[in-house]
């Protein structure tokens, strides 16, 4: 298996978008961060694009003169006149702190402030504003093991999905998260800014998004071996789509008691991908695991489960869990 | 009180045991042999050539600051080539594991790539500590100790003993480190640790107590440092070196030092706490029982941010010293680059928090937060513009030293760029814990070692006697840049892909082209190694004919260059009396770069000790004790380390005295030496004042050999 | 600093070499540095307390003893008066130096470490009473923030203890040389910073802890 069992060439043909850049992003682009699909995501893209105008222009500035200087005060090329005396001028000296002072000044109040009120994770403006009379807001909570994703939509029959998100779309969408085992991050690139996951703890987060689709979600932060595959797709749908998928997970024979999340909970590495489907988790399972965790549970990592991912990976079998 | 370990325990040997060994590692086991192989060599060509004494004597006992210094820089240039052996192996993994499929090399037990994300964690982890601390720390602490005495006017630092003393714990660091590849596993949870993973329920291994009594062995030898930088700078000023007329390096040094002095308690305290809750089963950072993590985080950060500033401000100095030399002008606006300096090192203290806005800490903090840290974009922005305006009117010569403190100003144009855009929340949350953070940081630390690079060039005929060779050094400069830019540039862009941080496995397809130019990027940084080796042959085989005077630029302008070259040991054979902050180049337009001192005085040296290195190696003990947790050796070493410094108390060092006569003598003998050795004059002018229009006689130009504009006497 | 070299230069009086310059001051050297080891520590306090201070809420105590139920600070108020006192025997022992009297010198430094000890003494004591009502530093984050700050602290004692000791034997084998000189003052500014380390501690940790 030494040999890589990847494409050859064509793979060069994903640098296209790269040329798709300079004229507006398709629909599926690569560039995540530049082709935002949520309110949220889109906001902080706007605020980047403001960032970057403003500073580019005085670095851009900066750096033309470098260069100037560079070739017009080259030893010997006899262009700019030499003055090894000149070393202070106030005038200057006054833009040099005024410039940087003014931008920061700017920045400060237009992104900065502005910013961090308008993508609030626990309250982001851009979407509570604008929130539409219509549909109520959904809540999820979000409850992070060693490596797995467990999404619970306690206004569905506390339906459950795991390592799967689906969201419908103009609606928005209210999350509250914890882990029970380490700290992670919780990043839907197009979608939704990073927010940290953390054990015996509750963060918030909230996403809307008016773009039909599938969107990769990660776990941002290192949070041990299976942080590679500790990943989920999100689903954002119609209404109808997702009332439809919402019947099915409810209808699902396959519960989630809270003895029931002890084994989930066991460190799992999700190679294959698994999205299994909770028809109901027990009530409140989420602060239960949040007062849990601060009474000191844990579910220990086995030592050195992971140096060998072979070997690993058939243990997992073993417990009929892959 | 003890914690019950995952494993076994014996009371003689702690957790070790053979199979903490990695025989069986086909990376591992090879290079252990490697290592093996070549440090049997070296001891038998040492013995062979009857050196032992000679390194013992001069080098392993030395309290010279110059000779300690060099050790720090070849240590620190050491763990930056292991550092970037690290990189390749990431970069290596990224490009063969990328995509789905299968990948994998089942004799790593890896699925996909060559490692195991368990071995991969290690890799970055080392990478990032070994790049900051072991490498970047060691490179700036051994540049300031060889040139901040010399630019003071003083013959050594303040406490020689302790400043060997700094030396040899951040050797013991080192070897931990290194030791940590063969004798069981490092840290796994990235340099700066995370709660609370690092605790022993999920980490269970000895890594993350490699990590932890590393650290705080650099940290605690980067301390004593930092005291010592204060104390010789405040109190062993040569007459007439007033506070306005320290050159902006010094002052660097000092706003770095006050930053070091005061942030890594914060560090040291922080990881003997996570060493506490590993332990001694206390509950400082775990998520049950009344811990607090985020308090890890914090404290970590406290010390984390202004570290930055501690490695970026030395490199900011040299930058400083290095633009005025070859622009033959003095540095614009001093009073405001030192305010500058100032202005970063105290604003480094209240930016902590935009390491991770992530953690959700509401808007007004995060808005708080995001404002003081674009306020360092203020009094760096400023430093940009005045070195920009030291070039401008000025003779630029564009030596190896020039382009590549010009190339740190390009990078820190980038790198304040992205971090402008990091400062503030809304933009961090999409790129926070992406590779475009690292891409980021690097373009800032890359600065350093651009400085870094520069500085090396630039006083390496001070300390040496000989220049390095211009053209390797240009061509060194250019292919690290152009592995830096396609190294980066990919990364910058992964960033915008979404690619996040520590992916074993970058599951996305189309992030693989990118994994390619950066494996063609390493492939030149691998060639720009190779520069390097080659530019260090080349210069010490021509050294005979790259001598230099006391002023080896002839347009140099600080105190160190008016004294010979090599520094003699007693660094100046009189005192100076300094009369302007750019003393060499006010001696010059002067006329009195030939000055020598008409009369001696008798002055104290302080002898060599071989303390230091004890105390080191002791320390190095108490580490690798405390990680395998073998008691009895953790506190032998313990109370011997206390004994031999009670002992060297004790004993005192009287130091010895040079006279009148013989100072006079050796004198003479290093002019002579360096008279004889060097090669025609470099060419220049460089003048503190008076308006002169362009000065354009090329190099070698027999109109100004007669009188050669610059450089200090004439060929006797 | 352009006005410098304005001025024109005569190249008879202007001195290049510093000829009478006559070093510099070891003692005032070595104290400068001391004090910014005295700098460092303060901020190792500083994160120590910091550390208290966000683990001394309600919950950090889990469902444990809180500071109210096991300090007393007037047994502490003990361990303070022999602290405070050591300070002073240790002054009365510096202002002996002053007069060259080595025996002051001697008697003062003794008469602070017996207090010294006196207060290491109690405060073995006190935490060993602290254990037995089942307080360890296991049972939760803000008892091991207590036992972290206040254990340090007593370390620091312990060391100066150690270096007292070390003192003696080098004033009575070699008397008043600039060393030694200079190490009793050194001594001196980490005993008094010990000692007001040890105000903060009982403040903040013993007595607000116990109102609290």
């Amino acid at each position: 298996m030494l040999k890589k069992a990847k494409p050859g060439h064509w793979r060069y043909l994903a640098l296209a978008p790269l040329l798709l850049l300079l004229n507006g992003c398709a629909k599926h682009s690569a560039w995540w961060i530049f082709n935002p699909q949520g309110v949220g995501a889109k906001a902080s893209y706007d605020y980047m694009m403001i960032d970057v105008v403003v500073m580019l222009s005085i670095v851009g500035i900066t750096a033309l003169l470098i260069v100037w200087f560079m070739w017009k005060y080259h030893k010997g090329k006899n262009r700019g006149s030499y003055d090894g005396k000149w070393e202070h001028s106030n005038k200057l000296e006054v833009a040099f702190w005024g410039i940087p002072i003014a931008a920061v000044a700017f920045l400060s109040w237009a992104v900065a402030v502005h910013g961090s009120f308008a993508v609030n994770p626990y309250n982001p403006t851009v979407i509570t504003q604008h929130m539409k009379p219509k549909g109520d807001p959904i809540d999820i909570d979000v409850i992070a093991t060693d490596w797995q994703w467990l999404f619970i939509y306690p206004q569905f029959h506390n339906m459950a999905v795991a390592n799967e998100l689906v969201v419908p779309a103009h609606t928005p969408v209210f999350f509250k998260l914890t882990s029970t085992a380490v700290t992670t991050d919780f990043f839907v690139p197009q979608l939704v800014g990073m927010i940290d996951v953390m054990p015996g703890m509750r963060t918030k987060d909230a996403l809307e998004s008016s773009h039909l689709g599938t969107y990769q979600g990660i776990a941002a932060d290192y949070c041990g071996a299976g942080m590679s595959w500790m990943l989920f797709k999100t689903h954002v749908v119609s209404m109808a789509d997702f009332q439809h998928w919402a019947k099915g997970v409810e209808s699902s024979p396959n519960t989630m008691d809270y003895a029931q999340f002890n084994r989930f909970a066991e460190p799992y590495i999700n190679v294959h991908n698994k999205t299994p489907v909770y028809g109901h988790v027990e009530k409140g399972l989420f602060n239960h695991l949040l007062l849990e965790v601060m009474n000191g549970k844990k579910w220990p990592l086995p030592m050195f489960m992971t140096e060998n991912m072979f070997h690993y990976l058939k243990l997992q079998a073993a417990e009929h869990r892959a | 009180m003890l914690v019950n370990l995952p494993g076994p325990w014996s009371p003689l040997l702690g957790r070790l045991a053979l199979s903490e060994i990695p025989y069986t590692n086909p990376i591992l086991a090879p290079l252990f042999v490697i290592i093996v192989l070549a440090g049997i060599a070296l001891v038998v060509g040492i013995t062979y050539y009857g050196k032992w004494g000679y390194l013992w004597k001069e080098w392993f006992t030395t309290v010279d600051h110059k000779k300690l210094g060099i050790m720090y820089i070849i240590l620190g240039l050491i763990m930056l080539f292991r550092g970037f052996i690290d990189g390749l192996m990431m970069r290596t993994q990224q490009m063969l594991a990328v995509g789905s499929g299968h990948n994998g090399m089942p004799l790593m037990g890896a699925i996909h790539g060559y490692l195991a994300p368990f071995h991969f964690g290690q890799i970055y982890s080392a990478h990032g500590l070994i790049m900051i601390l072991l490498a970047a720390t060691p490179l700036l602490v051994g540049i300031m100790n060889i040139i901040v005495p010399l630019q003071i006017g003083a013959r050594d630092m303040a406490y020689p003993y302790l400043n060997a003393l700094g030396l040899w714990i951040t050797a013991a660091a080192v070897f931990l480190i290194m030791i940590s590849l063969f004798v069981g596993d490092f840290s796994h949870n990235g340099w700066f640790g995370y709660a609370p993973i690092f605790e022993l329920a999920y980490s269970p291994g000895v890594g993350v107590d490699y990590w932890i009594w590393t650290l705080e062995l650099v940290a605690l030898g980067t301390t004593l440092g930092s005291i010592n930088f204060l104390a010789t700078v405040v109190k062993m000023r040569a007459p007439g070196v007033t506070w306005t007329r320290l050159p902006v390096f010094t002052w660097t040094a000092v706003s770095a030092n006050i930053i070091a002095l005061t942030s890594f308690p914060c560090l040291q305290v922080a990881l003997a706490l996570v060493g506490a809750d590993r332990y001694l089963g206390t509950h400082f950072f775990t998520a049950g029982f009344g811990g607090n993590l985020m308090l890890y985080t914090n404290l970590f950060w406290l010390w984390g941010h202004p570290e930055v500033y501690f490695v970026i401000l030395p490199a900011f100095g040299m930058i400083s010293e290095v633009i005025p030399t070859f622009s033959e002008k003095p540095i614009f606006g001093y009073i405001t680059m030192v305010l500058a300096s100032f202005a970063i090192a105290g604003v480094s203290w209240i930016v902590w928090l935009h390491h991770f806005f992530t953690m959700g800490m509401g808007p007004y903090v995060s808005t708080e937060f995001s404002v003081a840290t674009m306020l360092v974009g203020i009094p760096t922005g400023v430093k940009v513009f005045n070195w920009t305006f030291t070039m401008y009117r000025g003779r630029l010569t564009f030596s190896s030293a020039m382009i590549w403190s010009i190339g740190a100003l390009f990078l820190l144009l980038i790198g304040g760029l992205t971090g402008m855009m990091l400062s503030i929340p809304a933009i961090n949350y999409m790129v926070h814990n992406s590779v475009f953070v690292v891409a980021h940081f690097h373009m800032m630390l890359l600065c350093i070692v651009y400085a870094v690079f520069s500085a090396i060039i630039f006083w390496f005929p001070k300390v040496f006697g000989f220049k390095l060779n211009e053209a390797w050094g240009k061509i060194m400069f250019w292919l690290f840049s152009a592995g830096t830019f396609l190294v980066f540039f990919p990364m910058f862009m992964l960033g915008f892909m979404g690619e996040t941080r520590r992916l074993d496995w970058p599951f996305n397809l189309q992030w693989a082209p990118w994994f390619d130019i950066q494996e063609v990027g390493i492939a030149v940084y691998v060639l720009s190694v190779l520069a390097f080796l080659w530019l260090i042959y080349v210069s010490i085989r021509d050294r005979a004919e790259n001598r230099v005077g006391a002023d080896a630029w002839g347009t140099s302008r600080s105190l160190e260059w008016i004294t010979d070259s090599p520094v003699p040991f007693y660094n100046f054979a009189m005192v100076p009396h300094v009369n302007h902050r750019d003393e060499a180049a006010w001696r010059r337009e002067h006329g009195f770069s030939d000055k020598r001192p008409e009369k001696f005085a008798a002055i104290h040296m302080p002898n060599n000790t071989p303390v230091a290195i004890v105390i080191g190696a002791l320390t190095f003990v108490i580490g690798f004790g405390l990680t395998w947790r073998i008691w009895w050796l953790t506190v032998a070493a313990l109370v011997l380390t206390v004994l031999v410094m009670i002992y060297r108390s004790g004993k005192g060092d009287p130091g010895y005295i040079i006279t009148a006569e013989e100072m006079e003598k050796m004198d003479r003998e290093s002019r002579q030496k360096m008279d004889d050795g060097h090669a025609p004059l470099p060419k220049g002018g460089g003048y503190t004042g008076g308006t002169v229009t362009a000065y354009s006689a090329e190099v070698g130009d027999p109109g100004s050999q007669s009188t050669p504009p610059g450089n200090s006497r004439p060929l006797s | 600093m352009s006005s410098a070299h304005e001025k024109p230069v005569d190249p008879d009086q202007v001195v290049l070499w510093s000829d009478d310059y006559e070093g510099h001051d070891v003692i005032s050297t070595r104290t400068f540095g001391f004090w910014m080891y005295i700098l460092s520590d303060g901020m190792l306090f500083a994160t120590l307390f910091a550390a208290y201070g966000v683990l001394s809420y309600s919950h950090s105590y889990y469902t444990g003893p809180t500071p109210a139920q096991f300090v007393a600070p007037w047994y502490t108020f003990i361990q303070t008066m022999a602290l405070f006192l050591s300070v002073l025997a240790y002054g009365f022992s510096m202002a002996a130096m002053k007069t060259g009297s080595k025996a002051g010198v001697i008697n003062g430094i003794v008469a602070s470490m017996v207090l010294g000890a006196v207060f290491i003494g109690l405060d073995i004591h006190d935490v060993l009473r602290m254990i037995s009502m089942g307080v360890t530093p296991e049972v939760s984050g803000g008892l091991s923030a207590f036992y972290a700050l206040t254990q340090v602290h007593a370390a620091h004692i312990f060391v100066g203890l150690i270096w007292m000791l070390v003192m003696l034997y080098q004033i009575l084998k070699k008397g008043f040389t600039e060393d030694v000189v200079g190490r009793l003052i050194s001594l001196r500014m980490f005993w008094q910073f010990q000692a007001v380390m040890w105000v903060f501690i009982y403040v903040f940790v013993y007595l607000w802890g116990y109102m609290s």
